[in-house]
């Protein structure tokens, strides 16, 4: 579904990504942790396209590809259901479906319909990233990638995103997820790469994420402490 | 918005308080000023708003959509210009007052629009809004200094714009170094032949900005 290999990134002098490469398969969710700075923002965006890449290789097999960043922003002369229209449009789905959709992710979700009427970037942080989410899983995206998936979210709200990504996993899309939130990550994900210094320092299996004991939480954060704890490759 | 406004009403003033040629002779001049007012919208401030990092614009589609948008623009603000040469030019068919010149004269003002619209759109991925139109408006502000300084001098360049005489290389690099700033020039007649020069800074204008789209990348 997705494959990577060899990436490398510098901004002037600071080399943030020297050399990653992973591969993600169909039906499988990947969290991509690390310690700040490791890189993971900058691997998410040279995958997605939003920077071009030094060198390596991104192949994503299907698509379309559904993005939410950190932080989501939107372009300011159009309201949430205009923006929603035109991303339709934009990726060539009927406007039946279009409503369809809304209809149905926006109980997933937790997002207030009431609120499309309106400008997103009058919303809260969390209605936007949950708007950002309305906006890139309306176009029924056979790989999503997140950055910080539940930044700004309440508790209610994460736990509904959780069905949603494993509700995609079933669907048989590829879920990418960067997070610091080691315990959701153990809840929702099949496979872990651990990013250090712009390198992939480590990576494990986790297996299938569905019932999965909340108790897998401490080796993961084993896991991630003893990647990041060791000296520099 | 407002200069979209304000043209046609100081338009129809010259028209009922002067004559038929003040207006069409102001419309001329100054719609491709139009063309610099609608450009202001910078590239560089859509990227660091962060709107462009958006499922919409993946995989390098923002720097479609930031050409596209200039494009846009510039048509949009052409049917604005067209709309109003209509207008102005039934007035003067009216009046009996329309000259066939003025259609070749409003397409030298569509030129030098395209030309103002290509400079702030490539000042627009160095400069943030506004500050691409200023620094257009600051150039030409120089160039009406330069211009006044040469009317100090016994030979100076202004006897050159005078008597439309531009006899060696240097008055006709200084020629062309005024068209890159006064671009409008161009539709008052004796200026046609600049039309090249302000053609060559509408596709120099539009290869820098191709050329710095190309490796513009979305930052937060």
């Amino acid at each position: 579904m997705l494959s990577v290999d060899g990436l490398r990134k510098s901004f002037g002098p600071l080399a943030a990504v020297r050399d990653v490469g992973f591969r993600l398969e169909r039906g499988r969710i990947a969290a991509l942790l690390g310690e700040n700075g490791a890189g993971k923002t900058t691997t998410l965006r040279m995958i997605v396209g939003l920077i071009d890449r030094e060198a390596g290789t991104v192949n994503i097999e299907g698509s379309p590809v559904g993005y939410v960043a950190e932080h989501p922003a939107f372009v300011p002369w159009l309201d949430g259901l205009g923006l929603l229209r035109a991303t339709a449009r934009a990726f060539g789905l009927p406007p039946r479906r279009l409503e369809a959709g809304i209809e149905s992710l926006c109980g997933r979700l937790r997002f207030d319909p009431g609120l499309l009427g309106r400008r997103p970037a009058t919303y809260s942080s969390g209605n936007r990233r949950k708007y950002a989410y309305l906006q890139s899983l309306i176009i029924g995206p056979r790989l999503l990638v997140v950055d910080e998936p539940y930044t700004a979210l309440d508790p209610p709200s994460i736990a509904g995103l959780r069905e949603v990504f494993l509700s995609l996993r079933r669907e048989g899309a590829a879920v990418l997820l960067s997070s610091h939130m080691l315990t959701e990550m153990s809840r929702v994900a099949d496979d872990v790469i651990v990013l250090r210094r712009g390198r992939v320092a480590g990576r494990a299996e986790l297996g299938d994420p569905r019932g999965r004991d909340r108790r897998a939480v401490p080796d993961l954060e084993d896991l991630f402490m003893t990647l990041c704890g060791r000296p520099d490759p | 918005m407002a200069a979209g406004l304000a043209l046609p009403a100081l338009l129809a003033w010259l028209g009922f308080r002067d004559s038929y040629e003040t207006m069409a002779g102001a419309f001329l001049l100054l719609f491709p000023y139009v063309f610099l007012l609608g450009s202001r919208d910078a590239a560089l401030d859509e990227l660091d708003s962060g709107a462009l990092e958006n499922v919409l614009f993946l995989d390098g589609r923002f720097r479609t959509y930031l050409r596209q948008k200039v494009l846009c623009l510039t048509a949009a603000t052409g049917a604005y210009a067209l709309g109003l040469f209509i207008l102005i030019s039934l007035w003067g068919l009216a009046a009996g007052r329309f000259r066939p010149v003025m259609i070749l004269q409003f397409v030298m003002g569509l030129l030098a629009g395209a030309y103002y619209a290509g400079a702030a759109a490539a000042l627009g991925v160095f400069l943030r809004s506004g500050a691409n139109v200023m620094a257009l408006l600051v150039a030409q502000a120089g160039a009406a200094a330069a211009l006044l300084a040469s009317a100090a001098g016994r030979s100076g360049f202004i006897d050159n714009l005078t008597s439309g005489r531009f006899p060696d290389a240097a008055s006709r690099l200084r020629l062309s170094a005024l068209l890159a700033a006064f671009p409008n020039l161009i539709v008052l007649g004796s200026f046609f032949r600049g039309a090249p020069v302000v053609a060559a800074g509408l596709v120099l204008a539009l290869l820098a900005r191709r050329l710095r789209l190309r490796r513009l990348e979305v930052r937060r």
